[in-house]
């Protein structure tokens, strides 16, 4: 072998080396701890920041995914427009293939409106955008858009039983950098974006249930904060309008289907 | 020139015969961990988990829920393609059957279609309809 032979091929070892150490790095930051203080320090920021913002809005892509009995995975894609005045209103506003809806809550009562059904049915609630959620959750099996992120000082409830968090990296979410963070806790993986410069708002959100083999997730893609909205109370009052024809909710627990 | 563009060769084909059989290992080595790790994660259990995990559950309810209305709903039109039986009160379905005629009673608005009233309700996000009994 002539010299110059060596070097290109000591120069082609030296690729497929430099190509083999590149795929070993992701399992060297495998090995990082378990839950990486970069992540929690950047999840603690976010929660913290929207805790203490009073009034916003934004306009999220929600996507569901499903399983049908045949076994294929499908998409259910919901655009919703939320505003919250804390302590205790929320407007928002959904429409897609799954639901065309408007949900109201004024601190007092609660309001579920089918604009194209033309009905509506209304429950009185807690006091509290967070008891709010709490109850349409768990007593009429209503989901709110990112209700997970609008609740105050919700650090610890998301991080509760968390036995992974790792920073994934960095992505570009509707034009934002954004630092790519990965959670878990037994049954569930979320993974969120923050936005790493200004105000550390989310930009996306993707929960996982890990129990099934299914691992079916509810995806969240944020855009449009507005930290500031000029906002009136009575957008978060519904009034019924002509022709309009008030029904009731299903209680959540009540087998068999019957309506109060 | 010859000889540099064999050896350079014979170099590429040593490398990307390695290669493979050096990256699956290494593949598995990745996926290995993370494999054992959500394992550990679901091992580990704990106290119930908030909110994301209710999310997760809640849809898996809500499938299970559609799931379950489809097939009532499909019994439902088998029995009224059947017969003209009524259905038993609390039937849920996704639609009306065709050729509803709605009356007010007490507030409330009835369908009333194939021997049976029906009235719309929200289960969860979902407008629905259930059987009931004008009152």
């Amino acid at each position: 072998m002539s010299p110059l032979n060596f070097r290109r091929a000591a120069l082609l070892f030296l690729a497929a080396v430099v190509a083999l150490s590149i795929t070993v790095s992701p399992k060297v930051r495998a090995q990082a701890p378990a839950v990486d203080p970069a992540a929690t320090q950047i999840l603690q920021r976010m929660t913290g920041y929207l805790g203490g913002v009073q009034q916003f809005s934004a306009h999220t892509q929600n996507t569901y995914e499903d399983l049908l009995a045949s076994g294929h995975k499908v998409d259910f894609d919901v655009l919703a427009d939320v505003t919250v005045s804390r302590p205790d209103k929320l407007f928002a506003e959904r429409s897609g293939d799954l639901v065309e809806q408007t949900f109201y809550y004024d601190g007092k009562t609660l309001t579920l409106y089918d604009p194209s059904q033309k009905v509506y049915a209304t429950e009185h609630a807690p006091g509290t955008i967070e008891g709010m959620l709490d109850f349409a959750r768990e007593s009429l099996g209503l989901v709110i858009p990112v209700a997970d992120l609008i609740y105050r000082n919700n650090y610890q409830l998301l991080m509760q039983d968390v036995n992974l968090a790792v920073v994934v990296g960095k992505a570009m979410i509707g034009g934002v950098k954004c630092d790519h963070l990965l959670f878990s806790r037994p049954g569930v993986d979320f993974q969120v974006w923050v936005a790493e410069s200004g105000n550390p708002l989310p930009y996306k959100y993707v929960v996982t249930d890990t129990s099934a083999p299914a691992l079916l997730s509810v995806s969240t893609v944020i855009s449009d904060w507005n930290v500031a909205p000029a906002v009136a109370d009575d957008r978060f009052t519904f009034v019924p309008p002509e022709g309009v024809k008030q029904i009731t909710f299903m209680p959540v627990k009540a087998g068999g289907g019957t309506s109060r | 020139m010859k000889t540099i563009f064999k050896s350079a060769v014979a170099v590429f084909i040593l490398v990307s015969t390695l290669l493979p059989v050096q990256f699956v290992p290494e593949a598995d080595a990745i996926l290995g961990f993370w494999r054992r790790n959500v394992r550990r994660a679901v091992i580990i259990g704990g106290a119930a988990a908030m909110t994301t995990a209710a999310v997760a559950q809640q849809q898996a309810a809500t499938a299970q829920q559609q799931a379950a209305t489809a097939q009532q709903q499909a019994a439902a039109q088998q029995q009224s393609a059947a017969s003209e039986k009524p259905l038993p009160l609390g039937t849920v379905v996704t639609s009306l059957p065709g050729g509803c005629s709605s009356t007010p009673v007490g507030g409330v608005e009835y369908y009333y279609c194939g021997g049976n009233f029906y009235r719309a309700v929200f289960q969860g996000n979902k407008l629905v309809y259930v059987t009931a009994q004008p009152k």
